[in-house]
């Protein structure tokens, strides 16, 4: 009971959603290789 | 906990008619993409008139922006965009990385056509297919349980393609100083492996149910403001940035309307990405390969100079590596491949707690909202980037390019006739949904 209404708290759901996508090997790839290209790009400037 | 279906049961026979026929949809829609987004580099030539290939790739940017605002606004409106994001709303971030990884690729796009040329520039960034493969594979579950005949398929397309790139980047060193060529090879392949990265948020936003039009809204945003911090740094600030599209008033119509053109495009790849997934719709849509190398050498006479082996080269280098695209294209998904697609959305299902029966509509080309009425907000979208064609239109001058006009009106034709084919389709069967 009391943590089904602390998961509901809005900023308990915030925390839960940046858990969640700091924690999504989805997220770290995309931003690794954006970092990558960035490199890349001064080099070839 | 709802499921969209048991790992262990195959889906009805309802729903695999129904898989089937948004299968032949997304493949329609990767060959519209490709032609479409062969079509929107050609104004990238400009680089070759004196112009900054960042000032180029801002003004593509803008144009993109305009037209990923109007079009969504037009077809969908802006209330269903709303009603999208209130369901996923985590996926606004992977749309603004997605966005900036477009920026920092079609960037590294323009140097590379500066050192290469376009027709064989454009294989070796489009190398950004395997990349696609290898992240659908890993993180999606494609061609899970797909069978030897369709891994022997995309795994000898992707070694095809290998070869053919390999074909031409001999090709183009044979050509160009050996500096220049590499720091050309450098950006192309650069640029591929962006672009094939930028297919993880594109494929998880479509497991997750997004529709296209939704997703590739937000995306711009992450788009615009990169390039605008790009080329703020690489110009050398705001008054600089603005000094330059000032007196690039004369080009600044061609580079909106390739930014717009790049749109149509890739709103089509989006859909082969949703329907057919990323290990398929994006070799597909590399078909741009194809287009590209039609543009560079029929309307703008690119192979003129070239030693007869090196044109060689390059048409045999496209041509297999079209031939490798080909060959992963058409291993088509069956059941138990499918059921790995569900189980990928299953995941973005429970991990962001996503509506399950958005996630399934999704899937299925449905809509999971009715459809919403377009707002002022939607015709005033579509009012400022009309103005903003006809404003840059009236200043517009062509460009001092060598052109071939037939041949440029008859691949112009092509393009709209799959643009109206692919429209046709996405409309009867999804609704674009």
């Amino acid at each position: 009971m009391d943590n089904e209404e602390a998961i509901d708290r809005p900023e308990t759901r915030a925390i839960n959603w940046l858990a969640s996508v700091s924690g999504d090997v989805h997220f770290w790839v995309p931003t690794l290789v954006l970092i990558g290209g960035l490199l890349l790009l001064r080099w070839v400037s | 906990m709802g499921q969209l279906s048991s790992p262990a049961t195959a889906p009805g026979p309802a729903v695999l008619e129904r898989v089937r026929t948004l299968q032949r949809v997304g493949v329609l829609c990767g060959i519209a993409a490709g032609a479409w987004l062969g079509a929107a580099e050609v104004p990238t030539k400009l680089v070759t008139t004196g112009i900054s290939p960042v000032l180029i790739s801002f003004a593509m940017v803008a144009g993109v922006f305009l037209g990923r605002w109007s079009l969504p606004a037009m077809v969908r409106g802006t209330s269903g965009i709303r009603a999208d994001i209130v369901e996923a709303p985590h996926l606004v971030i992977w749309a603004i990385i997605a966005g900036c990884l477009w920026s920092v690729a079609n960037t590294l796009t323009i140097f590379a056509i500066r050192d290469l040329g376009l027709s064989v520039a454009f294989p070796l960034w489009n190398t950004n297919g395997l990349i696609g493969i290898l992240w659908g594979v890993l993180f999606f579950g494609e061609l899970h349980h797909a069978g030897w005949r369709r891994w022997g398929a995309v795994g000898g397309g992707a070694a095809i393609i290998f070869v053919g790139g390999m074909l031409l980047a001999r090709a183009s060193s044979s050509q160009i100083a050996s500096h220049v060529a590499v720091r050309g090879i450098a950006a192309a392949l650069g640029a591929g492996v962006l672009w094939g990265s930028m297919y993880i948020p594109y494929r998880k936003a479509y497991l997750s149910g997004m529709n296209p039009l939704s997703f590739v809204s937000f995306f711009t945003i992450g788009e615009l403001g990169m390039m605008t911090a790009l080329a703020v740094v690489y110009m050398g600030g705001f008054h600089n940035l603005y000094r330059q599209l000032s007196g690039a008033q004369d080009v600044l119509f061609w580079l909106l309307a390739a930014g717009f053109v790049w749109v149509i495009g890739d709103i089509f790849q989006q859909y082969a990405v949703k329907y057919i997934g990323v290990s398929r719709g994006i070799p597909i849509s590399n078909s741009n390969q194809l287009w590209g190398l039609l543009w560079g050498a029929v309307a703008f006479g690119e192979f003129r100079g070239w030693q007869h082996g090196a044109v060689a080269g390059a048409i045999w280098g496209s041509v297999l590596m079209a031939l490798g695209l080909a060959a992963i294209s058409f291993s088509v998904v069956d059941n138990s491949e499918y059921l790995k697609w569900v189980e990928a959305a299953e995941r973005e299902h429970r991990r962001y707690g996503i509506d399950i029966e958005f996630v399934r509509s999704g899937m299925e080309g449905r809509a999971s909202t009715p459809p919403q009425r377009r707002t002022w907000l939607d015709w005033m979208l579509v009012a400022m980037a009309t103005g903003a064609f006809v404003w840059t239109g009236t200043r517009a001058h062509w460009p001092s390019l060598a052109l071939d006009g037939t041949a440029a009106i008859v691949l112009l034709a092509l393009c709209l006739a799959l643009l109206a084919a692919c429209a046709t389709a996405l409309w009867k069967v999804t609704r674009f949904n």
